[in-house]
């Protein structure tokens, strides 16, 4: 097209516009609010999937949690009393997958209770202190910052010994180096031999206030009453799933045709999970966002419709002089596709103040993916042209002795 | 010398609403290069009609129509709307200026539809409408101009890519006599520079200072075909 004439294009639609700024403005609403919507909705989910997502990767990627419950609780054709009746999980069946596992790196059981431990008279209260053995390191990716993890010898032997999180450092030890030095929990001794590297939070919740303990020196408090978490480090999710229930169906005796009663969690299958519901609310939002944006591409079909009504003389005068059919379209179908593209842009910026709004007030991180902006710049484009072609040909189509002789 | 115009048994019918209106009944009209022509007849005896034809906004229903040689009769919308660009200049009665642009923008609006690039458009704007003495009105809106300086500002558009004929339309109906005897000066002006003059008109006072006189009744010429 040539530039000139765009130019001319231009400056008629931008007068057109500035003409009837509220009626624009009205006319564009639907446009708006459409825009808005989208915008919104895709930068409040994206920001919720890296919240998620950042989260649950502090547990590990093909980390498997072998445990009684599952996490979630969710969907149709659950049977919560069935689940209450499981049997525990305990060290039998990690005996079994460490025995038979071929698909997996690492296996670990993790007990877990809390409990407050003490030096003096300061006290770590409702530590969760985790008896494992020396393979949690590579399970949680989470090794010692300072001294040692514990050894095959700590475990064999049932030592008193003890890795601490950063949090239990801090509240214990806040100006001295631990290591060497006793805690004491449940009125037992236990040496420091290591600090843990720190992970930060999950949900809120600070991952580093943490005891690691032998698990068979854990025994010596608890016995092996209470269900165990067994972790896995597989090779492929997938695979060593498949072969957990294989060895796990097996140790516990479920007959063929019984559901499992025992679950696998992961971080993957909770951000499965977690997809799934927001899709659901994904599908609502976007659906009236599309509403409304058929309804504002109708609004400036019908604003389009007065405009050329009202221009029809300035349409004969422009053919009269040279202006071909093409060009007369070409006018009148930028002039939509700009009223539907001010919308658009206030769109678009209504929905950063509002994602802006809503992760400021929900403490979640901010996130506005670019192609949520071409997305609603598309949109609007669209409709501009969709909602505009046919004023816009009715403007073209004039003969021009009707439009000259229109009153 | 073949005629600029040309037209042979030309019919115009259209419909209004149920009926049929027979504007132009047989028309034959010739107009050589340079002629100052003016259309006249009393309002309903089709000189609209002719002039819009002349004009290139429509066609024969029947008969035939060359300009220059070339047969509009049997062009569609845009070849019409190449020849208006290229060869009309057209003045209206009610001026038909685009209102929110100024005096010179409104003068390079044909240009624009014609690629003249954007330097040339201003610069050849500015000189027609010293031209017709407006050398300090260019940058005015319409709406701060008076009748007869829209007149002109509408005349020097018509001029503006240089067109063979110069096809206006009542172009004094709404002036006062001094004003309207102004722009008919242009006009002889134009005619004097070699430009084919066609002006439409009901008054005879307009229609006397013409070279020649086409008088039109009921559809047909009845004088100066």
């Amino acid at each position: 097209m040539d530039r000139g004439f765009l130019l001319e294009s231009l400056r008629s639609a931008i007068e057109a516009i500035k003409t009837n700024k509220l009626r624009s403005l009205l006319t564009t609403l639907g446009i708006i609010i459409g825009v808005t919507t989208v915008i919104a909705v895709i930068s409040v989910i994206s920001g919720l999937k890296t919240q998620v997502a950042s989260s649950f990767s502090t547990l590990g990627a093909n980390v498997l949690y072998v445990q009684k419950y599952p996490w979630v609780m969710g969907g149709a054709g659950i049977d919560w009393w069935k689940i209450r009746q499981r049997k525990d999980m305990g060290m039998d069946e990690f005996r079994a997958l460490k025995e038979y596992g071929s698909s997996f790196k690492y296996v670990a059981p993790q007990i877990t209770y809390r409990y407050d431990v003490k030096v003096g008279n300061k006290n770590a209260r409702g530590v969760e202190v985790v008896g494992t053995t020396e393979h949690f390191p590579e399970i949680r990716d989470q090794g010692v910052k300072l001294g040692r993890f514990l050894s095959l010898d700590d475990i064999r032997y049932r030592r008193d010994v003890c890795i601490l999180g950063q949090d239990v450092v801090n509240t214990l030890y806040p100006d001295e180096n631990p290591i060497g030095k006793q805690v004491r929990i449940k009125g037992r001794i236990l040496t420091v031999i290591g600090i843990l590297k720190e992970l930060g939070d999950l949900m809120g919740q600070s991952m580093d206030n943490v005891v690691v303990i032998p698990y068979t020196t854990m025994a010596k408090f608890v016995g092996h009453r209470r269900s165990i978490t067994i972790t896995v480090l597989a090779q492929d999710e997938e695979e060593a799933s498949e072969e957990i229930r294989w060895i796990l169906r097996r140790v516990r005796k479920v007959k063929p045709g019984e559901d499992d009663d025992f679950s696998i969690n992961s971080s993957g299958a909770i951000t499965k999970q977690f997809n799934e519901l927001t899709r659901t609310m994904f599908i609502i939002m976007i659906g009236i966002a599309g509403i409304s944006l058929v309804v504002g591409g109708i609004g400036i079909m019908n604003i389009m419709l007065v405009s050329v009504t009202e221009r029809t003389r300035e349409i004969g005068v422009r053919k009269a002089i040279g202006a071909k059919s093409s060009e007369i379209l070409s006018q009148f179908l930028l002039e939509s596709v700009m009223i539907s593209f001010v919308g658009g842009i206030i769109g678009i910026f209504l929905g950063f103040s509002l994602t802006k709004l809503i992760s400021t007030i929900g403490n979640m991180p901010f996130g506005m993916p670019i192609w949520s902006i071409v997305l609603g710049f598309s949109f609007s484009f669209f409709i501009g042209v969709f909602f505009g072609i046919y004023p816009a040909r009715k403007a073209a189509s004039l003969s021009p002795v009707e439009a000259l002789r229109y009153e | 010398m073949s005629n600029l115009i040309e037209m042979k048994k030309v019919r115009k019918t259209y419909k209004l609403g149920e009926t049929e209106v027979h504007a132009l009944q047989g028309v034959n009209v010739s107009i050589s290069k340079g002629e100052f022509i003016s259309i006249i007849g009393p309002s309903g005896s089709g000189k609209s009609t002719l002039m819009h034809i002349i004009g290139c906004l429509d066609v024969p229903s029947v008969g035939s129509y060359h300009l220059q040689g070339e047969d509009v009769g049997k062009m569609n919308g845009d070849q019409l709307a190449d020849i208006r660009k290229k060869f009309i200049g057209f003045v209206f009665q009610d001026f038909y200026l685009l209102p929110d642009v100024t005096a010179w923008y409104n003068v390079a609006l044909p240009m624009i539809y014609n690629r003249v690039p954007p330097k040339t458009r201003k610069e050849r704007a500015i000189n027609l409408l010293t031209e017709v003495d407006l050398s300090d009105r260019i940058n005015h809106l319409p709406n701060q101009l008076s009748g007869g300086e829209r007149q002109r500002v509408t005349i020097a558009r018509a001029l503006s890519n240089n067109p063979e004929i110069i096809l206006a339309d009542e172009p004094t109906g709404n002036l006062d006599s001094v004003t309207g005897e102004g722009v008919m000066q242009i006009f002889y002006k134009l005619h004097e520079e070699g430009k084919t003059v066609i002006i439409v008109t009901h008054e005879h006072y307009v229609a006397d200072q013409a070279e020649r006189k086409i008088q039109l009744k009921d559809g047909m010429i009845e004088d100066g075909g």
